[in-house]
């Protein structure tokens, strides 16, 4: 580069700006993503509104605003309790046991041989299966009259199990579904976090000859719990909010055995078209899942942390 | 030909203060070391000349201009980092000729000499995992030199290479960035590397330039005793005295020992010192004269172009000698006398540890 | 550690036979009914060993069904198209928003850039019907109701915290001093990111890419709420399909294996990314 060459790159190096200069750069990049933001925000603050308000699709002109209305309404509402009691049983019973199912798998499969990994890559198929369709798929299983499910219990004497058209085992089918699932979840990510542990403190209480149950409870268990806590909290905030496979099922009938919040609220607007009692409803579950999400995330960015750490 | 001047600039975050007031010269041609112990902000300086961020206060000029606030690609800069960050998904020719924008045979023609130049001509076509530490590094210095930047800012290039390379590379180094016109800055974090490859060394220290000299000078005359202490393996021997002036003589005592400390042209320093003696300049002997030091031998460390003896003096303070290895001397448990000469003693000042004339040593080291 | 005492591998043997059986007899049945006649599916006890038809498909791929009532015309071909179109530019999207602004929250700390990102983060765990609802009221009055890009717009809810957080993990892993080097060796911070920062994350942004388009495709909700039957991806339209009256049996199970088919090829190539995926970007597989 000759020496005019150097004095022309410095003549451009020469700001004009003074300073401090502002770095709009940032904020132009993360524009379109504010919008998205901005674009959920506002029919999340329209949805608060509506939950003050009597607010019905077929009656217009009975619109107006009630404070607490509905949400003093749903106190006195066995509907309501319901609702309430249904989400909480299925939230419950599907989290437990997919974690003891999933942890089980996880340990099974803990050693990462072939065969153990193509395993664990056929469980993840459940998992990637719409879970609408997958309901679509059970309800052919468990069909009364060809479906493979309901032959099999027929070979155990069992002739008349309805399954999820039956009040006293519609629950029981839909926990079927989500544990089938939703298993492989837990499972994967417990087994990610079984094979990112340290070996030394394994090899240290193999040399002590420390008995296997100890080991499991005192050391496995207590590394693993950030990747349990996790793993768990995730499913239950899906969990409690689902609607794919329980409205695909039976659209929380038979009766109200399965009205969990999300399939109650749709029905309110659609069938009943009292947007402010589903709007209230959601509200309540929102309440409910986002105390559950800030504590999920604290444990989140915690795993988050220690992945990028190694890295 | 541009050359780059800083001018007291400073940078905070938060509560950290990496420049505090810095200013700095660096002529065409010239090799400035920026050396100082780690945390003391030497990166941070780079960083702001390089454009990755911006000084709170102050003024950065390349060729006299200020580049301030203008983007990294049009300061004319190039730069060595200390993990190389080199393009992984580029191969070792491209990685050089990023920075070129020529027509393909004149690009071709400028990788194949600097890649000459610094023998890596046999790893052009290798991505950068396939390269040693050393040839990603020699990578690296030919991509910042190529363009023949008017600044060429040098990040501790030396830190993750091996020992054998990194004695090589001083001797070569010098060589190589004096070909161009570019001012250098070298930060490092050795004293030697600093002192092999530089013109002049700036150090830094907490934020602040506390000397900017040639390397014999800020080793013959550092201006504090923090900087004594920074050069110099083994360190510096530190006694507390407090000198007395007699007869146009500067003298103290050290362990019990009267040590003529050199002229006391002037007022002689008042209240405590530091008495700083470097190791290679004491004498160790087992004859006593009134001027020598009782001491103990506790451990002889042979280090092939020297023995290193830690002595235990009579008042307890323990000093280090470096002597020929070839000198016949005593062995550990021996009871010794250690002189030094007068022009060898430097006096810091006990309260501010700034060095005190006149005791002025002019030998150089 | 492993225990290898002779009852200790029988068990661990059975128990995953047991879990193999329990996950995989599902898909593997619906497979087999998928080639099956109403007859056959309907025979007591039922065969494992049958003659196959292609019968089922050939009536969805026509779009005609031959029922006891009569003909019957069905727009299953339709659904699918409609899953293709929905999923790919959803994830299209969602790449074009998200690969800058997760560039924007790895490289800049900015206060702004955390709202963002938590915000769409808490959102991805908020009950979907809270939007949907007032949604399809203010999609109603805008004319995007039962549009594609009404559709596509709502499905940034699943697609982007996921690209956002994702991809934000492999831009931080990339030293920043490579992307300075780039910019010294005269390149302007545009280059720098689609010649260097881009190309890097390429893996991440891949996955994070696939990933969304799996939990595109198999999202139910928000198409069952804002779409009618001619934008209805197969999750909805595989639903209405079954309540129609005197439908097939196999044709269903049909249904259901074209509808997953393509999801679960996705997954098996991209499985080595689906732990990254599902949990967020929090697990590293």
């Amino acid at each position: 580069m000759s020496m005019v060459q150097l004095l022309q790159t410095n003549a451009q190096a020469a700001p004009a700006k003074p300073r401090p200069r502002v770095r709009l750069l940032p904020y132009l990049l993360s524009l379109p993503a504010l919008l998205v933001c901005v674009a959920i925000l506002v029919p999340f603050v329209t949805a608060a509104v509506y939950s003050l308000q009597r607010y019905r699709l077929n009656l217009p002109y009975l619109r107006g605003f009630i404070g607490a209305g509905n949400y003093i309404d749903f106190l006195s509402d066995p509907a309501f309790w319901n609702t309430f009691r249904i989400s909480i049983t299925y939230t419950a019973v599907t989290v437990v046991f997919e974690l003891l199912l999933g942890l089980g798998i996880a340990l099974l499969l803990r050693r990462p041989t072939r065969f153990h990994n193509a395993v664990s890559i056929m469980l993840l198929l459940p998992l990637m299966t719409a879970p609408a369709i997958a309901a679509l798929m059970w309800k052919l299983m468990t069909n009364p009259s060809f479906g493979i499910l309901s032959y099999l219990v027929g070979l155990f004497g069992v002739t008349d199990f309805k399954w999820a058209s039956d009040p006293s085992s519609a629950l029981f089918t839909v926990v079927l579904v989500d544990v089938w699932v939703y298993t492989p979840f837990i499972m994967i990510l417990l087994l990610a976090g079984l094979r990112s542990l340290p070996r030394q403190p394994f090899e240290a209480a193999a040399l002590d000859g420390v008995p296997a149950n100890f080991v499991f409870f005192r050391i496995t268990l207590p590394m693993l719990a950030p990747y349990i806590i996790t793993a768990s909290l995730f499913r239950l905030l899906d969990s409690i909010q689902q609607f794919d496979i329980i409205y695909a099922m039976t659209q929380g009938g038979p009766g109200d055995r399965l009205m969990v919040f999300q399939v109650q609220a749709y029905l309110e607007f659609f069938q009943y078209t009292n947007v402010g009692r589903s709007a209230a409803l959601l509200m309540i579950l929102w309440l409910i899942t986002n105390i559950l999400s800030n504590i999920f995330i604290k444990n989140w960015l915690r795993l988050r942390a220690r992945a990028h750490g190694h890295a | 030909m541009a050359r780059l001047d800083i001018n007291s600039v400073s940078k905070a975050f938060g509560a950290a203060r990496p420049a505090d007031g810095l200013s700095l010269a660096v002529e065409p041609g010239e090799i400035v070391a920026v050396f100082g112990p780690s945390g003391s902000g030497k990166t941070v300086l780079l960083r702001m000349i390089a454009g990755m961020f911006e000084p709170d206060d102050g003024d950065i000029l390349i060729g006299g201009r200020s580049v301030v606030g203008a983007p990294p690609e049009r300061r004319g800069i190039g730069m060595a980092f200390q993990n190389f960050a080199l393009f992984p998904h580029m191969t070792a020719r491209d990685n050089i000729a990023s920075g070129l924008r020529a027509s393909g045979n004149e690009v071709a023609s400028r990788v194949a000499a600097i890649s000459k130049l610094l023998k890596i001509e046999h790893v052009l076509s290798h991505a950068p995992r396939e390269l040693s530490n050393g040839q990603k590094q020699r990578t690296a210095l030919a991509r910042a030199l190529i363009g023949n930047p008017d600044v060429l800012l040098l990040d501790d290039p030396l830190r993750n290479v091996d020992a054998k390379l990194r004695y090589e590379m001083r001797l070569e180094l010098p060589n190589l960035l004096r070909r161009g016109t570019a001012a250098v800055l070298y930060v490092t974090q050795d004293y030697r590397e600093a002192m092999a490859i530089a013109d002049r060394i700036a150090v830094l220290i907490d934020g602040r330039l506390a000397q900017v000299a040639t390397p014999a000078d800020i080793y013959a005359q550092p201006a504090s005793v923090a900087i004594a202490r920074l050069f110099g393996d083994p360190t510096i021997n530190l006694a507390e005295v407090s000198p007395v002036a007699e007869h146009g003589v500067l003298s103290a005592t050290v362990a019990g020992a009267r040590m003529r400390l050199g002229a006391a042209d002037g007022a002689a320093p008042a209240g405590a010192c530091w008495l700083g003696v470097r190791p290679e300049d004491i004498a160790v002997s087992s004859a006593s004269t009134d001027d020598a030091i009782p001491a103990r031998i506790l451990a002889i460390t042979p280090m092939h172009e020297k023995a290193v003896l830690l002595l235990r003096l009579a008042d307890g303070t323990e000093w280090l000698a470096a002597l020929p290895p070839d000198v016949p001397h005593s062995a550990a448990d021996d009871n010794v006398f250690v002189r030094f000469a007068s022009d060898a003693a430097m006096l810091f000042d006990r309260a501010t540890g700034l060095r005190i004339g006149p005791t002025h040593r002019l030998k150089a080291a | 550690m492993e225990h290898s005492s002779p009852a200790g591998r029988v068990f661990r043997g059975v128990a995953l036979t047991l879990i193999l059986i329990f996950f995989m007899f599902p898909i593997v049945w619906i497979f087999l009914m998928s080639f099956q006649t109403n007859e056959q599916i309907l025979r007591i006890p039922p065969r494992v060993l049958f003659e196959p038809t292609l019968a089922n498909y050939e009536a969805l791929i026509s779009g005609q069904l031959r029922t006891a009532a009569g003909n019957l015309q069905i727009s299953f071909m339709r659904n699918l198209f409609n899953s293709v179109v929905l999923s790919s530019a959803a994830v299209l999207l969602a790449l074009l928003l998200g690969v800058p602004a997760a560039y924007a929250f790895a490289r800049f700390k900015f206060r702004l850039g955390e709202s963002i990102a938590f915000t769409l983060l808490s959102f991805r765990f908020a009950p979907p019907l809270l939007v949907l609802l007032p949604l399809s009221l203010y999609y109603q009055e805008l004319g995007l109701n039962d549009t594609y890009f009404g559709i596509v717009w709502v499905y940034q809810l699943i697609a982007l915290p996921l690209i956002l957080w994702i991809v934000r993990g492999y831009f931080e892993d990339i030293s920043p001093d490579i992307e300075h080097a780039y910019r010294l060796a005269g390149h302007s911070w545009r280059e720098a990111f689609t010649r260097i920062a881009v190309p890097l994350a390429g893996p991440g942004i891949a996955a994070a890419g696939l990933l969304s388009f799996i939990f595109c495709w198999n999202n139910f909700v928000f198409a069952l709420i804002l779409a009618s039957a001619d934008k209805q991806p197969v999750t909805v339209g595989a639903l209405a399909f079954v309540t129609a009256s005197g439908i097939q049996y196999g044709q269903i199970a049909a249904a259901i294996v074209l509808s997953v088919t393509p999801t679960l090829l996705l997954a098996l190539y991209a499985q080595r990314y689906l732990v990254e995926g599902l949990s967020l970007g929090a697990v590293k597989g």
